[in-house]
């Protein structure tokens, strides 16, 4: 070795350090990095071999999360995403059209419809009247004292407050006032009590969401919620028809002025609302208005690939389309 | 003679490279050399109000035990041998609570949780097995815990001080919602009825 080349081979080592910190970093290929609603898992996990393998320099890397904590990956906790999807496309314009504080631009100024959902109502082989159970006397046997029923927590998942606008909205179109209190308002401590305000039907939660009785069990999110079903330790869940089918549960589809599923009714669903307990995010209030459930991906604007993103975006769309098992409808 | 000199020069300042180049960071650092860590403070609001220092709120009572939790999706965290306050000692400095006050934890990130005197005390958690089956609940405390398998708590766990409730056996596992990362504020609030 000469003089001159220990120069030379000091330059080499620091770009060899920083260009990848020498022990290397994975594969080599583009980590396209998806936040998601956790309804959207198994949609996503199903679509990921087929994904990398059509593009083979991308590592897909899904992490998911409730619909507004999704968000707030990219707008509170300023972690880089390329694609956020959430189940809620009221979401994407509510929490991130403003700006993100680089450079002026907003998290986002577009985002993409591409399916929609709808409130069923799941059950088992084991749960108990289930050769009894249909689309019109559902109220009647989710209102016995034998009878157990689940939804996931409002605070925490849409599905959970959803679950308490199709109640709501059933007591009106099956004119069964005090539906709601038998089924679900009277089983918690306090007692939960839809107020009528002109058309508007509202349930104000209390801090602490705590049954009284067996009779309803609350869980943070679907998946703990299907177990609890699976196990037999509830014998009806409301929830997403794509999750139930996912896992394969018996489901009961519900009428199309309720179930949340269709754009023209979208006044109808306007009129139920839920106050939560607690603000729990201050990027959002505690009032939520029932909608179509429509879900919607976005590119933000931090994201570090978001050409590969707008592609992974243009194939959910494909992939939806085409439909499987445990998809949401496609728009 | 010279050019082993400088060779031996040069691998001598490997570590300075590797450092600049970010490859140590976060290995084996003081997590208190963060100077936000330093500035952090701890509003305890209640009948009395309080401020801690990070070494004011290590000075307090120790609670011990192990801890894990499940995000809303599935996802585990832990298990950790987790260290902090019980948030009974902390509540008791804000001047105690009331059996229908609310316990509102909140920190800089926008994120709050609220407990109630009965989870104050440790009842009322859902809590599931390594298989995420549900089992009976142990009991159970909640702490503002400082630190995570012996060591300070790391600002991406959620340091300086985060909530997690923990129980003096292993693999329990509860839900995640309540475990609030980088707290620097607990409220007691008075609700009527």
């Amino acid at each position: 070795m000469t003089g001159r080349s220990i120069p030379v081979l000091i330059v080499l080592m620091i770009c060899i350090l920083i260009a990848g910190c020498i022990q290397g970093q994975g594969s080599g290929k583009t980590p396209l990095k998806i936040v998601a609603a956790g309804s959207l898992l198994s949609p996503f996990s199903q679509i990921e071999d087929r994904y990398e393998i059509a593009n083979p320099d991308i590592d897909l890397q899904v992490e998911g999360h409730g619909s507004i904590q999704a968000i707030r990956q990219v707008t509170d906790l300023s972690r880089p995403f390329d694609v956020v999807a959430v189940a809620d496309e009221s979401l994407i314009p509510d929490l991130m059209y403003r700006p993100s504080g680089e450079g002026g631009k907003n998290f986002t100024d577009s985002y993409v419809p591409f399916a929609r959902n709808e409130m069923v109502i799941a059950y088992t082989g084991m749960s108990r009247y289930h050769d009894e159970i249909n689309a019109t006397n559902w109220p009647e046997i989710l209102s016995r004292q034998d009878v157990r029923v689940g939804f996931s927590n409002p605070m925490l998942d849409a599905a959970g407050y959803r679950a308490l606008m199709v109640t709501m909205l059933a007591e009106d179109y099956y004119d069964d006032q005090g539906l709601f209190q038998s089924v679900i308002g009277n089983h918690f401590n306090p007692p939960l009590r839809r107020e009528k305000d002109g058309v508007n039907l509202t349930v104000r939660l209390p801090e602490v969401l705590r049954p009284s009785s067996q009779h309803v069990a609350v869980r943070d999110g679907s998946i703990f919620l299907m177990s609890l079903l699976a196990a037999g330790g509830i014998d009806y869940a409301f929830e997403y028809r794509s999750v139930a089918e996912a896992q394969d549960f018996n489901y009961l589809t519900l009428p199309p002025e309720i179930n949340l599923a269709h754009t023209g009714y979208t006044d109808r669903y306007e009129k139920a609302r839920v106050i939560l307990g607690f603000q729990r995010f201050s990027s959002i209030g505690q009032e939520r208005v029932g909608r179509p459930i429509v879900y919607a991906m976005t590119i933000p604007s931090n994201a570090p690939h978001p050409e590969e993103g707008q592609k992974f975006i243009q194939f959910i769309v494909e992939q939806s389309r085409i439909g499987e098992k445990g998809w949401p409808t496609p728009l | 003679m010279k050019q082993w000199i400088a060779m031996i020069m040069t691998l001598a300042l490997i570590p300075f490279y590797l450092s600049v180049s970010g490859c140590l960071d976060g290995q084996d650092t003081d997590p208190y050399s963060d100077p936000s860590f330093h500035d952090w403070r701890l509003t305890l609001n209640g009948t009395d109000t309080r401020v801690l220092t990070l070494a004011e709120l290590r000075s307090l009572p120790r609670a011990e035990g192990h801890g894990y939790c499940v995000s809303t999706t599935g996802f585990r965290f832990g298990p950790y041998e987790c260290a902090g306050v019980d948030l009974r000692e902390l509540v008791s400095l804000a001047g105690g609570m009331h059996p229908n006050d609310t316990i509102w934890i909140s920190a800089p990130d926008g994120y709050l949780w609220v407990f109630d005197t009965e989870q104050l005390e440790g009842n009322g958690f859902i809590t599931f097995d390594e298989n995420l089956s549900e089992i009976p609940s142990p009991p159970l405390r909640i702490i503002l815990m400082y630190e995570q398998d012996g060591k300070p708590l790391a600002y991406d766990d959620g340091g300086p001080a985060r909530i997690a409730i923990i129980s003096r056996e292993p693999g329990i596992i509860t839900e995640g919602s309540a475990w609030v990362k980088w707290v620097d504020t607990i409220e007691i609030r008075s609700n009527k009825g």
